[in-house]
């Protein structure tokens, strides 16, 4: 793991971030644009799963309208996300907030992809009215804990 | 003219606000309160954005979309500005002297009157777009308008911790 934060920290990418007084900042700007617009597509998804967003459409159309912004806001997340780690690979290595911050973000993933996924394209009727409802409070549970782990990398 | 200064500092000698501002915990939670609601609120407005110009939930009318999502979004801006003029209350004289919080306020000025005035004029044809496409067109430029002005806000708001301008 320490060869590769120095790898990442070593790269090309990385030292023209360092040397440079905007692009550090601008690429944060991009990254919580983007955030912001994931987190939305999260949002009126686990809406309709507690039956409380738009209802005329049905979860499944909802869900699989969210996907295409999820996919294409995740990307642009990703892409800015990543040369912030390279830049300042040991401080984020260091800092016990964005290892749990990850460790989320993983979970997250993997329940979004998995699970609710599973659960907002079932035919309504073939779940107990529960399970959608305990699905979505899981889901922004996790999300908003991205969100606030984000946040937080800055101060811890 | 009056300086607002004076007021301002009135403010930052308060003992609560001092209390918060010199506390180690203050602006960490507070900003993160602030980040997270306001997270919500425009990542619904920008879905209702999203779906005015066309990119998603094409299939849902918008009438529907927007009257679903609206107390969402004012449940992510309420505390997101009490987060927000919390956050000037403790500190204000560096908010004041920040060029990018400057923009930014101003920026938020046009967003909102953007928005009221999408509710009180525009939005009044809406239950007729889904059939007119000229009402799609509105829409459209509408959708558009909003989300260049709630990305700049954003932007400007994440850029007030440089002090690029001053």
């Amino acid at each position: 793991m320490q060869a590769f934060v120095e790898w990442c920290a070593d790269l090309a990418m990385s030292q023209a971030y360092r040397d440079s007084l905007y692009l550090f900042a601008l690429t944060q700007c991009l990254h919580l644009v983007a955030v912001t617009t994931f987190i939305g597509a999260i949002v009126i998804v686990d809406l309709r799963l507690l039956g409380l967003g738009p209802v005329r459409q049905s979860r499944a159309g909802i869900a699989r309208s969210a996907e295409r912004v999820l996919l294409w806001a995740g990307l642009v997340v990703l892409v800015t996300g990543i040369p912030q780690f390279t830049t300042n690979a040991f401080s984020y290595y260091r800092s016990p907030v964005f290892i749990l911050k990850m460790w989320l973000l993983a979970a997250a993933l993997i329940f979004t992809a998995t699970l609710r996924r599973w659960v907002a394209l079932a035919d309504e009727g073939r779940l107990p009215p529960w399970a959608p409802k305990a699905v979505a409070a899981v889901s922004l549970a996790l999300w908003m804990s991205v969100t606030i782990g984000g946040r937080m990398i800055t101060y811890y | 003219m009056p300086s607002i200064i004076p007021a301002l500092q009135w403010l930052e000698g308060l003992a609560w606000t001092t209390a918060i501002r010199e506390s180690s915990w203050g602006h960490p939670i507070i900003e993160t309160a602030h980040v997270a609601t306001t997270v919500v609120f425009a990542g619904l407005v920008i879905i209702m954005d999203l779906r005015l110009v066309g990119l998603a939930f094409t299939d849902a009318p918008v009438a529907d979309i927007q009257r679903r999502l609206f107390p969402w979004q004012m449940a992510g801006l309420v505390p997101s500005m009490a987060t927000g003029l919390l956050l000037c209350c403790v500190d204000p004289l560096r908010y004041y002297g920040n060029v990018m919080f400057r923009v930014k306020l101003a920026l938020l000025a046009v967003a909102g009157i953007n928005a009221l005035a999408f509710h009180w004029t525009t939005y009044r044809t809406a239950g007729r777009w889904d059939e007119d496409p000229n009402g799609t067109a509105t829409a459209r430029r509408a959708g558009a308008v909003s989300l260049l002005l709630w990305f700049s806000v954003i932007v400007s708001g994440r850029l007030i911790a440089y002090n690029w301008f001053n």
